[in-house]
């Protein structure tokens, strides 16, 4: 069992309406685990499907019409704390989706808010959110230092009356990762949504959700990550979008997600790699009941993505230092 | 999963995977008699994993996880795997549950009525409805009340009781051992045994009533009632309610319709019968 | 945050309200959050029921001229203090 039929009823959702009550809950289960189940309910909306169905459908709208709601109230006030300084601050991931109305952000599970700004205003950010009622999360000195030093972020803050946490970034990727997209020229060609607020342009917001699910990360929520990519593709301009990652340095990265989306999401026409399938299968690795099954090939790309982020005696040191604490992949 | 069952309480469905035939089997037992499923999808996963790799044979533990799971949630002894499965419903009610306004209470009828019961866990409110549930009230849910959004109605959700240390043999010595589950010792929370509620009380599972009186009653003090304030309740049904905050404005609304008709009142009691007492005046100055 | 800091009601339809015996509720659907609300959250938000936006020193004058607020040196900071509250929470709206 893997998780095709959640990649097949998002691509066509009305190959949903004859499944059984048991192919129903394969699908529930696992497009929860995988964070997708309001992007699944807003897919196959209110049609054939059976009662039962249509109800846990309707929550996951709900859920998810809340979470854009919050999400862009998180923006809203953090906008408002930072107006003072007159920065771009551009909204990345989720949030800016919804903020935008884009497609990628109907249904989508939110969390964090993310925003990348100027890295010579990182001090100014800090002191202003700070002000404005944000906490560090209590974090050991290790993680604290780890994260200014080698991270694209300030370490997480936490809002203390609303409890929500934002993440500063001022690059795209850790400084120690191979590939150093030019974040200063994703900030000057952001384009507004909203008072103060900006997101990415078009091709940014692809190069963006590529670097973090191919270079950076060990594709834990890749499928969803993998749908947000297939989803800004549709409005990017493929030939701008090949200078810009070329730009970026990621457009082995940006090809390759091409044809994942392709694979997973769309008509499934190109040509894939041993490497593409080694990561579809990772991508896939999910069970009926939600549970993530080959630990072996998880393992891998977590160890993986350490690797990519960092130089190897950092790596050796910061995972025994994770281990240490009793820290393992999950 | 390699085990698995399919169970209905009231509005919800659970399908339940596990890696041991333990627990499904004595869910399989207390839940015999309660209204089938109907053919459609559950609306929740829970999941009895082994806690590590060789936990499923080496002095075995359970992960309790599912469609919502906490991360860091302690593994339970495999002899306490009943209370595993009650709490991985319970988790996926708490955390998910959208379709009526979950206040953490308990709830019986009377006459039509419904009387809720919220508090702490230790306050008696579950061992004070187990009571009522044997003597002539319906016992609607030990743990918690699901409230209608749009009509304001009681719903039950009459999941085995779970009975806890001093409660087990007040109540047990009255009630078949048919209607038992085994006697778990050394939980976290002490010794928990599980009861089915009475037969009626299942059968009229998906049978709503209106709320007639709120009580918050705490148990181990003398024998007092003090009115609240609607302030006062407002507040603490919102800390009593898991999903208040993730259904926003349908919650502002119910929550503030329940607070406004249903009179609320502080109950302190020394003991178990001194607090049937006090109920049963209580539930006839109102009638 | 001066005594020129003009704030203004936020958006119609934005906040629901609900009074339960002697407390205010108000529901700001932009966050979801409900606040609880006492004296003189209520009565701020009615002097400010005409929309237009208004100053620290106006409100204060507004208030006045109902509730005796006390000598103005020490009341203007109070009210001060609440109106930048309240537009945290988001229930009035800070104009430039």
């Amino acid at each position: 069992m893997s998780a095709l039929p959640l990649v097949r009823a998002l691509r066509r959702p009305e190959s949903a309406a004859a499944f059984s009550p048991e192919q129903w809950n394969v699908l529930i289960a696992m497009a929860r685990a995988e964070r997708l189940i309001g992007t699944l309910a807003l897919r196959i909306g209110d049609g054939a499907v059976p009662g039962g169905v249509r109800a846990v459908l309707a929550d996951a709208r709900l859920d998810a019409e809340r979470e854009a709601r919050q999400a862009l109230w998180e923006a809203d006030r953090a906008a408002t704390a930072l107006a003072p300084l007159g920065l771009r601050v551009v909204l990345l991931k989720g949030t800016a989706y919804a903020a935008a109305g884009l497609k990628a952000g109907a249904g989508r599970f939110i969390g964090d808010l993310d925003i990348l700004v100027p890295r010579d205003s990182m001090d100014a950010v800090e002191k202003h959110l700070i002000a404005a009622g944000w906490e560090w999360v209590k974090s050991d000195p290790y993680d604290d230092a780890y994260y200014r030093q080698w991270m694209h972020e300030l370490p997480p803050l936490i809002h203390r009356d609303r409890d929500r946490m934002i993440d500063v970034h001022h690059t795209v990727l850790p400084l120690t990762a191979r590939q150093t997209p030019d974040a200063e020229a994703m900030i000057a060609d952001a384009v507004p949504v909203s008072d103060g607020l900006y997101i990415l342009s078009s091709e940014d917001r692809v190069c963006h959700a590529v670097a973090h699910m191919l270079a950076d990360g060990d594709l834990a929520g890749g499928l969803r990550n993998l749908w947000d990519i297939y989803c800004l593709l549709g409005e990017a301009d493929p030939a701008a979008l090949e200078t810009r990652a070329e730009r970026h340095g990621l457009l082995p990265h940006v090809r390759q997600a091409r044809r994942l989306a392709d694979a997973l999401y769309g008509e499934g026409r190109t040509r894939l790699t041993l490497w593409d399938r080694i990561v579809i299968a990772r991508l896939l690795a999910r069970d009926g009941w939600g549970r993530e099954t080959r630990k072996g090939l998880r393992f891998a790309f977590y160890l993986r993505s350490h690797w990519l982020r960092m130089p190897p005696l950092m790596l050796a040191r910061h995972l025994l230092t994770k281990w240490r604490k009793g820290y393992r992949p999950a | 999963m390699k085990h698995r069952v399919t169970l209905r309480i009231g509005p919800a469905t659970f399908r339940i995977g596990s890696a041991w035939s333990g627990p499904i089997g004595e869910l399989r037992r207390l839940y015999a008699d309660y209204p089938a499923p109907s053919d459609g999808p559950a609306d929740f996963t829970v999941r009895l994993e082994p806690a590590g790799l060789l936990r499923r044979w080496l002095r075995p533990s359970i992960f309790i996880t599912g469609d919502h799971g906490l991360a860091d949630a302690a593994p339970m002894s495999l002899a306490h795997s009943l209370l595993a499965a009650e709490m991985g419903m319970n988790l996926q009610m708490a955390l998910g549950w959208r379709r009526h306004l979950l206040l953490h209470a308990s709830s019986v009828e009377k006459d039509g009525r419904v009387l809720l019961m919220s508090g702490e866990s230790g306050s008696g409110k579950s061992t004070l409805a187990a009571q009522l549930g044997e003597r002539g009230w319906r016992l609607m849910g030990d743990e918690f009340a699901l409230i209608d959004l749009a009509a304001g109605a009681v719903l039950p959700f009459p999941r085995l009781v779970s009975l806890k240390n001093r409660a087990i043999d007040v109540i047990a010595a009255d009630v078949p051992a048919a209607r038992m589950g085994p006697l778990l010792e050394g939980t976290a929370k002490g010794d928990i045994r599980h009861m089915r509620p009475r037969a009626d009380a299942v059968a009229r599972m998906d049978e709503g009533a209106p709320p007639a009186l709120l009580l918050f009653p705490r148990f181990g003090h003398a024998s007092a009632i003090r009115p609240m304030g609607q302030g006062e309740t407002f507040m603490r049904l919102t800390q009593a309610s898991t999903n208040y905050v993730a259904l926003g404005e349908a919650a502002f609304a119910a929550l503030g319709r329940f607070v406004d008709e249903v009179p609320a009142m502080a109950m302190d009691f020394p003991s178990g019968d001194e607090a049937i007492a006090m109920v049963e005046r209580l539930w006839e100055e109102r009638a | 945050m001066t005594v020129d800091q003009r704030y203004c009601r936020e958006r119609e339809g934005n906040i629901l309200s609900r009074t339960l015996g002697d407390i205010g509720l108000l529901y700001h659907r932009p966050s979801g959050q409900t606040h609880i609300v006492i004296s003189p959250v209520p009565e701020i938000l009615e002097a400010m029921e005409d929309d237009s936006p208004v100053s620290v020193g106006d409100l204060l004058q507004r208030l006045s001229r109902r509730f005796d607020l006390g000598p103005q040196e020490t009341a203007l900071p109070k009210i001060a203090a609440h109106l930048a509250d309240m537009a945290a929470l988001g229930l009035i709206r800070a104009v430039a």
